[in-house]
């Protein structure tokens, strides 16, 4: 008995007149459809790398991929015999299974539409939002991926991220940190405030304007406590933080001005007897 | 040491030092400038090294894209026009180029950066900052040091105007240079608190060579639309 390999393709899967080859032939147009997205998405990446701000380049690669994406769809639905205009009659039944049925996956597409356009969050911003701290690696449609201060990966749903308090911490120009310095009482705050603010002038990126702010904020009890508040760009301010603190403290230490121990002075109500005095020992034995 | 270069040369200037080095047939730039040191090997069969000053913002790293030049406050009455002249900072650019392309191979400069914000938190902009003092006629510059804006103010608006700043886009800036590096700038004051800068892409001298943009070299596309300051002047 003779078998014709293309016979196969004659075979009915068993839904309407829908054959294997017809079968085939969605699945080559979803996967050609699928490639070309790919190829036109990395190249259009590629192309604007240079022209155009991380987020708005990756926000129109995703746009092209879909884009390509769905049109492909509609290209092969023919195939299957799907008929697009039974699809709109059929659209408001469907739509109200489907909305139950995929809420939370709706609700997630929507609120990530929603923060690609009100762009909250971009590409590369350090946020807090959800209890979770770190920086946005990708927002995505459904969800949004933060990488946190350790590297670690997180992803989060569209829905919680629209919905939760977000905190973006670059979304300013410049964003303003303090410094708590604490000094000893002998020593000369106007000349420790000098000094500070000399070493806040020096560094590139403590900003000349709002400008740093330096003074004597209260007298604890160890300790004269100066407070230092400095602008610094939104991007940068971390690094001058931690740059900074230790250059005022070395300058005010080369000028003699020291960072204060906690101590705490004793008075007894009888004196202070104190035994195994240098001499005391002589005199005993005489 | 402004200028473009082939294989091997040497430039210094008192705490510079700029030179292409050609060592077991491998060709190396070496650039010293106040301590600092950077160094890279060149593969290069007909490439060529050029030297020039660049627009300010790129030091200590590249944060902005503006230029903010602070100068003592000057009122200008309403209609009026004066040119002034201000200094910038110079910042000196080194690329290579070969018959195809461009690339930024090193930016340094003398002396030390600041940076200001332009405007509120929310809404200005970070500016790289410079104080100068306002002169009627060219000042004397170390061309490595500072560079020579002349600014053309003109007040369109019907009040007299105090102005002690001026903010450009960096994008936009043409920088020429000769025995001192210059720019040219306009300042149209629109009210008491706003204006729109721009620079000119004219030389300050006859003769001056106009400079290698980074925003060039780099193949970012800018468009030269000036800058309106509306955080006050």
């Amino acid at each position: 008995m003779a078998f014709n390999v293309t016979e196969i393709f004659e075979i009915p899967i068993g839904v309407g007149d829908i054959t294997v080859e017809r079968l085939l032939y969605f699945a080559v147009i979803l996967t050609v459809g699928v490639i070309i997205a790919k190829v036109v998405a990395t190249n259009v990446r590629r192309a604007l790398s240079e022209r155009l701000p991380v987020n708005e380049r990756e926000l129109l690669a995703k746009l092209v991929y879909y884009v390509i994406i769905v049109w492909a769809f509609v290209v092969a639905l023919p195939q299957l015999e799907f008929d697009l205009s039974g699809l709109l009659v059929a659209g408001g039944i469907a739509g109200l299974v489907i909305g139950f049925a995929s809420q939370s996956v709706v609700s997630n597409l929507i609120s990530g539409l929603f923060l690609m356009f009100e762009r909250p969050i971009k590409l590369g911003d350090n946020i807090n939002v959800a209890d979770v701290s770190g920086s946005v690696e990708d927002v995505r449609i459904l969800s949004t991926v933060i990488k946190t201060y350790d590297g670690i990966y997180i992803r989060i749903p569209n829905e919680k991220v629209f919905t939760s308090n977000i905190t973006n911490y670059v979304h300013n120009a410049a964003r303003r940190f303090t410094y708590e310095i604490r000094i000893r009482y002998e020593d000369d705050a106007d000349e420790a405030i000098r000094i500070a603010r000399e070493v806040i002038e020096k560094h590139p990126f403590a900003l000349k304007n709002p400008a740093p702010s330096v003074f004597v904020d209260n007298l604890g009890d160890n300790s004269v406590n100066l407070t230092a508040y400095i602008w610094a760009p939104a991007r940068n301010w971390w690094d001058v933080r931690t740059d900074l603190l230790w250059k005022i403290k070395v300058a005010l230490e080369e000028n003699g001005i020291e960072i204060p121990f906690p101590q705490r002075t004793v008075w007894f109500a009888d004196g202070l007897e104190v035994k195994g005095r240098p001499g005391e020992k002589k005199e005993k034995e005489n | 040491m402004f200028g473009r270069y082939r294989g091997t040369f040497r430039r210094e200037y008192n705490d510079i030092l700029v030179e292409a080095e050609s060592a077991g047939g491998l060709l190396t730039y070496r650039r010293r400038c106040e301590g600092k040191t950077f160094e890279r090997i060149l593969v290069s069969n007909t490439g060529e090294v050029v030297i020039n000053p660049v627009e300010p913002v790129n030091l200590p790293k590249e944060i902005t894209n503006f230029l903010q030049v602070e100068f003592s406050p000057m009122m200008i009455e309403p209609g009026a026009s004066r040119t002034v002249y201000l200094k910038f900072p110079v910042e000196i650019g080194v690329f290579v180029e070969s018959a195809r392309d461009i690339e930024v191979l090193d930016v340094f400069a003398l002396g030390t950066q600041k940076y200001a914000l332009y405007g509120s938190p929310t809404n200005g902009v970070i500016a790289r900052y410079y104080e100068s003092v306002v002169y009627p006629e060219i000042p004397s510059v170390d061309p490595f040091r500072e560079g020579v804006m002349e600014l053309s103010i003109h007040n369109t608006c019907r009040e007299w105007v105090e102005v002690s700043r001026v903010v450009f886009e960096s994008t936009d800036m043409k920088i020429y240079y000769g025995d001192f590096v210059a720019a040219t700038a306009t300042m149209k004051l629109l009210t008491k608190t706003m204006a729109e800068t721009d620079f000119i892409d004219a030389p300050l001298r006859p003769g001056m060579v106009k400079s290698v943009e980074l925003y060039t070299a780099r193949k970012i596309p800018a468009i030269d639309r000036g800058y309106l300051m509306e955080w006050g002047l």
